[in-house]
């Protein structure tokens, strides 16, 4: 792997020069100045010289054609030069007697009058080594930090060389002044460059979103919801890991199924919304989710991406995609057989414990692999059930345990105890799990039956309801683990709402669908806004505030030069896809 | 207007016989004070007392966009007697204006601060303790003065401060002065400042004599005053040089008194003039003109100080019990003629190049002494008013 840096195409730009100094003069001119320099610095001429920095790839985070995150070593001794035009006190007494208190001042009378001089200063042979973390998108920009002080040492050239002591203040000075500006100027200016150079789209957008909204409202509202199934991913797998052609895919749909939109339980959304809250206003309270990898920390590029795929204990994902790939193959015999559970106890019992003691085997295989955490939940899950099993059920003994994991004959026993209840919630609707264990070889047709049924029957509803409440109530381990486990699931199936759905890649699956198809008794609708939300790790977001000002700024002037741009660029497309990372800078600009 | 503190300070030096402003340092004091004035910035409010002759406090309480404040006491060994009270000081011992030059005293002689008792000497000398403590800041002031004989005098002064270099610094100074001339050598721990200053005053040496002015009207009675003075900081290799000069007309001068000086820097080409004049007896003008013959940078500043006067409130008497059961009026009581008016405020102006001008207006209302004071930039028309401020001083 090879990486291409050009370092004279730079130079080449003749507006380069000119912008930089500009950007330069401003930066230098923002922070309070020593006392020895009493008008403003001007940048007279910069050079970035021909010998480029070393660069030492450390660390490559993300890399794609469009983003680049990576963490170099950069060392350089080249020959850059600076030259900076000020004027300057020459009298040291001046500028001693400026920061020391008046108290025990020497109070002369005249020797500290002022003599301001006109300066030149040069500054040559930078030697610079430094960690610099990049990070480059297009649609961000180039962001560039300095882990540690870059400056190592620099000539100061000026023209009171001969003076001993002014040279050394001046070279004290300036390097004091040079940090700051590495540390803090320069990585603002080297953004702002980049968005000059990189995203003519986002202002493009700016000015795209105010005219939008200065129309009326109805364009918006087509164009806002986003549709996660409009990209289908690459390689779909259902619930067992069997691929899924396209026109499956093609067949869910986010307005026709209603079982998608109850896929997520009210009540985790709500979780959910309070951790991205939390994560937003850096509110100190996190909601508990147990067993849930908080990847507020990545990127929002990185997070719908990588998520599933990286941390095995966040299944949700795939989950989802599952219970949706298995809703195209469910039985309706399966269906009946939940009825029946919630009508008559006994036979349900029965019944479950063959079927579902069949499904559970594969479910437990599959489940083996999946990861250690899943098996930490199996576990709780079981020792609670087995015990309410044997005392609840019967005859069953050997299957009911083995089943206990997605049983839904927990159920059954809601009015007797509150803490078995708890458990029960996410298998109630346990209908859809059954079906999804059971059936490999159904069509849609049955599918549609499926959701005929269940839309007919009333009772279903209502015990959802009730266990949900229950599940507020009640707080005991097990609840806890399942209900986290479906916030978890909930929080990351909101992700794929991204049109890059990578979640279908993962094949784990088939154990827990049943938890997920209870969750739900009110349908959530799909936000654009909550992709818009997941702001950026924290590094971006930090950048995002210092820059928000800056680029409010430069919006104004930047959208009159920009407006025959963003014409082109609307045409393009990209505004299907959100922009992740900036999408507060416009708000705090207005 | 001068801190309580400065003015128990000055009240120190007038009790033990300093001449303070014989000194070339303040070589341009009129000028200072007519020009430098600082117009006071939020609101400050200034609680002080001299609760013994030798022990004062005072209380410091601003407000600049954040609070802060200051604590301060002081002890001297000489009691003082001046009136410290806010509502009976004299406002011109407070308020810097027009400095009047006033003829060389002789000194005391040695043997003259001498008291023995039994064969043994039992005289002190007289000595100043001050410290100040501002808050939130943690800054520690501390002065020490102490009078060493009639014509030498040591003052260390030391500032503790956490953002200082070294964690504070230390000022001594130490001045002599006969009269006819001023030396004084100072050392300063930040940055190994040594410095040397003296003055010399020309014309009749007071030590010969008491100095009789003469009866002529027709020409300058005054007194030229040359000095100079060097620095040099042992630790970054630097100095500074001055010299300067002043004629100020005495109080016997019969017609408009005047204050001019000329101070040069020769290293960096600085030359200063300054001409001070008191056009009435209530008003008085002044000038400053700077140029640097490197740089042709110059500079001026003009200003003045008006005093407004007003008419002490003759108190209506009434009609006494005694006369009312004598059935007869009071006795006519003849007004002292003299009575001294008594000052309304204190209105200072400058202007400078840039217009920028200052203004000051310093009053006693009942108890209180009052500042007000503004800065106004005429050059930005959109915001001219740069800053407004209030000090409100009462001692007791």
């Amino acid at each position: 792997m090879a990486f291409n840096f050009n370092w004279s195409p730079l130079t080449a730009d003749a507006d380069f020069y000119s912008r930089t100094q500009d950007l330069l003069t401003a930066a230098l001119n923002k922070s309070p100045k020593p006392p020895i320099i009493v008008d403003d610095i001007i940048v007279n001429e910069l050079n970035l010289g021909s010998v480029p920095p070393e660069l030492e790839i450390l660390e490559i985070g993300d890399l794609a054609e469009d983003r680049f995150r990576g963490i170099f070593k950069m060392c350089y001794s080249g020959d850059a030069f600076l030259t900076l035009k000020t004027r300057v006190q020459a009298n040291p007494l001046n500028t001693y007697l400026f920061s020391k208190p008046s108290f025990t001042s020497p109070q002369p009378l005249a020797a500290s009058s002022g003599l301001t001089i006109p300066l030149q200063i040069t500054l040559s042979e930078f030697k610079l080594s430094a960690f610099i973390i990049v990070v480059f998108s297009r649609q961000k920009g180039l962001t560039l930090v300095f882990r540690n002080d870059p400056l190592e040492s620099l000539k100061v050239s000026s023209t009171f060389d001969s003076i001993p002591f002014v040279r050394d203040y001046l070279q004290n000075e300036i390097e004091k002044q040079l940090r700051t500006l590495m540390m803090d100027e320069l990585p603002a200016i080297i953004h702002r460059l980049s968005l000059r150079l990189w995203c003519p789209e986002y202002k493009a957008r700016e000015d795209q979103e105010a005219a939008q909204s200065a129309k009326s409202e109805s364009n918006e509202e087509e164009e806002t919801p986003i549709d996660p199934f409009a990209s289908p991913p690459q390689d779909a797998v259902d619930a067992r890991g069997n691929v899924l052609d396209a026109s499956e895919i093609s067949s869910l749909s986010l307005d026709g199924g209603s079982e998608i939109h109850s896929l997520f339980s009210q009540k985790n959304l709500l979780r959910l919304g309070a951790l991205t809250d939390s994560h937003r206003t850096l509110s100190l309270f996190t909601p508990s989710i147990r067993d849930a990898v908080f990847r507020a920390w990545a990127s929002p590029a990185e997070r719908g991406e990588s998520a599933t795929i990286s941390t095995p204990s966040t299944p949700s994902l795939s989950r989802t995609q599952s219970n949706l790939g298995n809703t195209g193959g469910t039985t309706y015999t399966f269906d009946t057989a939940s009825e029946s559970s919630h009508s008559s106890r006994p036979s349900l019992v029965s019944f479950q414990s063959a079927r579902a003691g069949l499904s559970l085997g594969s479910g437990n295989h599959s489940r083996s692999h999946v990861g250690r955490k899943k098996k930490t939940r199996v576990v709780n899950l079981r020792r609670d059930k087995t015990i309410d099993d044997m005392s609840s059920v019967s005859g069953d003994s050997e299957t009911s345990e083995a089943a206990c994991a997605s049983e839904p004959a927990i159920s059954t026993q809601i009015p007797e105890e509150p803490e078995d209840n708890i458990i029960t919630p996410p298998r109630s609707p346990s209908g859809k799990v059954r079906f999804r264990t059971g059936s490999d070889e159904d069509t849609p047709r049955r599918l549609r039956s499926l959701t005929a049924s269940r839309n007919a029957e009333p009772p279903l509803r209502p015990a959802f309801n009730l266990e949900a409440k229950i599940n507020s109530e009640a707080a005991s381990p097990p609840t806890g683990s399942a209900a986290r486990d479906n916030t978890s699931s909930t929080r990351s199936s909101m992700r794929p709402q991204r049109p890059q759905r990578p979640t279908y890649t993962s094949s784990t699956f088939s154990p827990y669908p049943a938890e997920k198809v209870s969750t739900p008794s009110t349908p959530t609708p799909y936000t654009p806004h909550a992709t818009a939300e997941t702001s950026g790790s924290i590094l971006e977001q930090a950048w995002v505030l210092k820059m928000a000002g800056e680029i409010a700024r430069r919006a104004h002037d930047e959208k009159s030069s920009r407006a025959s741009f963003w014409a082109n660029t609307s045409q393009d497309g990209r505004e299907d896809s959100p922009p992740p990372a900036y999408e507060p800078a416009p708000q705090i600009a207005r | 207007m001068l801190e309580f503190m400065d003015y128990v300070q000055h009240a120190f030096y007038n009790a033990s016989g300093w001449n303070h402003e014989n000194s070339y340092s303040h070589l341009t004091a009129t000028a200072r004070a007519l020009l430098e004035f600082e117009t006071p910035r939020g609101v400050r409010l200034n609680i002080s007392s001299l609760s013994s002759p030798n022990f004062a406090t005072s209380y410091a309480l601003g407000s600049v966009g954040l609070v802060d404040g200051s604590l301060s006491y002081l002890y001297t060994s000489l009691p003082l007697t001046t009136p410290a009270s806010s509502g009976q000081l004299d406002l011109h011992n407070v308020i810097r204006g027009y400095r009047q030059i006033q003829e060389l005293v002789k000194p005391d002689e040695d043997w003259m601060w001498e008291e023995w008792q039994d064969g043994k000497r039992i005289d002190r000398r007289n000595t100043l303790l001050y410290g100040r403590l501002y808050l939130p800041q943690s800054t520690l002031e501390a002065l020490y003065l102490r009078r060493l004989s009639p014509t030498q005098q040591l003052k260390l002064s030391a500032v503790s401060d956490s953002r200082l270099r070294n964690g504070g610094t230390i000022l001594a100074l130490h001045q002599y002065d006969v009269g006819k001339y001023n030396t004084e050598t100072l050392y300063s721990t930040d940055g190994g400042l040594v410095g040397i200053r003296g003055l010399y005053n020309f014309g009749p040496d007071p030590r010969n004599g008491v100095i009789i002015p003469p009866r002529t009207e027709d020409r300058f009675y005054g007194r030229f005053s040359a000095g100079a003075e060097m620095y040099y900081g042992a630790l970054n290799k630097s100095g500074g040089i001055s010299f300067g000069g002043r004629f100020a007309t005495l109080p016997a001068h019969k017609g408009t008194p005047l204050t001019a000086t000329l101070t040069l820097n020769p290293l960096m080409g600085n030359l200063s003039t300054t001409y001070a004049v008191k056009a009435g007896k209530n008003l008085s003008f002044c000038s400053k003109f700077d140029f640097n013959v490197y740089s042709y940078e110059s500079d001026l500043i003009l200003g003045c100080e008006l005093w407004r006067m007003k008419k002490k409130v003759q108190k209506v008497q009434e009609r006494s019990m005694a006369a009312k059961l004598a059935w007869r009026l009071d006795e006519v009581v003849a007004p002292l003629k003299d009575e001294p008016e008594e000052i309304a405020g204190v209105l200072k102006a400058r202007v400078d190049q840039d217009w920028k001008f200052g203004l000051l207006w310093e009053s006693r209302i009942k108890e209180l002494l009052f500042s007000l004071g503004s800065t106004v930039d005429m050059k930005r028309r959109n915001q001219p008013l740069r800053a407004l401020g209030l000090e409100v001083q009462y001692s007791s």
